[in-house]
């Protein structure tokens, strides 16, 4: 097969994908998985112990950001999680190509199914700060170490925020980019998709890099 | 943070790069190319710039890299 990438938020050279030789044990995970009766049921309940596993590693790595969740709420989000990943492993099995091993592949389900919910949870109540007034926390007046030019960039930015972008791009900007609001958490409360949202957030920082070139200001540092 | 982290983080990679996506399409291979000492940047343009910019997508790619370098 080969497919072009899906649509990026810039052009990017085109990836080909490649059909790679499969290895053994991804094959036979192929294999069972597409299997009949018990070799299936077997197979299905090892996949779902994989990505439990995967699930509680993930859970584990953000323990400490959910102190007020006990352990038994921790690993019910883990075997949601699992659950929700074996889903759609079994329902993309034919997009595995085998270019990378089938672990691999399946683990990035139950880490991802993983994150978004312990995201979720960790903002559940918590107001989402998205109006105009946050833009203060972009500093303005320049630290005691740092450069002139550096100072000049930082009322630059902020003041390319405040003219040159739609209300929208400044609501997701600011949202994302200085109060840490998850994408996939803002993206549930606006109603969109994680995709769409990071595409707004792209747009808007090509804007502002452009506006601030423009104005002769050297971005090389912040790269 | 600091103010060099936070016009980081409103300004953005300066390069190229994929969205969330494709990202996550192709997060498998980048890990194992990372992990196989090849050069995972080259081999799949534009999503190292994406990690650098989504915290999210960046904290999906740390995990992925250390459950299955935990398998190695």
């Amino acid at each position: 097969m080969r497919a072009a990438a899906a649509a990026s938020v810039e052009a990017v050279a085109v990836i080909d994908l490649v059909d790679e030789p499969l290895d053994l044990e991804s094959r036979a995970w192929l294999a069972e998985l597409r299997a009949t009766g018990e070799a299936h049921d077997a197979a299905v309940a090892r996949l779902h112990a994989l990505l439990l596993r995967a699930a509680r590693f993930e859970v584990a790595r953000r323990r400490s950001a959910l102190p007020h969740l006990r352990g038994d709420e921790l690993d019910d989000i883990a075997l949601e999680a699992a659950d929700d990943a074996l889903v759609s492993v079994l329902r993309k099995l034919d997009d595995f190509r085998g270019a990378s091993r089938f672990t691999t592949w399946a683990y990035k389900f139950a880490l991802l199914e993983a994150a978004v919910k312990l995201r979720k949870r960790a903002w559940q109540a918590r107001e989402i700060p998205l109006e105009p007034e946050a833009w203060h926390l972009v500093p303005g007046g320049a630290a005691p170490d740092e450069a002139a030019a550096r100072s000049e960039l930082v009322g630059a930015v902020r003041t390319a925020i405040a003219t040159t972008l739609t209300p929208h791009q400044r609501r997701v900007l600011v949202a994302l980019a200085l109060n840490g609001v998850p994408i996939d958490v803002l993206a549930d409360r606006l109603g969109t998709t994680r995709g769409a949202l990071y595409k707004t957030l792209h747009d808007a920082r090509r804007r502002l890099r452009t506006v601030l070139a423009e104005g002769g200001l050297d971005l090389e540092e912040i790269g | 943070m600091r103010n060099d982290q936070k016009l980081r983080a409103l300004l953005g990679p300066a390069g190229p790069e994929v969205g969330c996506d494709e990202c996550f399409d192709l997060l498998d291979r980048y890990v194992e190319a990372e992990l196989a000492g090849r050069d995972a940047d080259a081999l799949l343009p534009g999503l190292g710039a994406h990690l650098a910019g989504c915290p999210a997508c960046r904290e999906e790619h740390e995990s992925l890299r250390a459950l299955v370098a935990s398998d190695y």
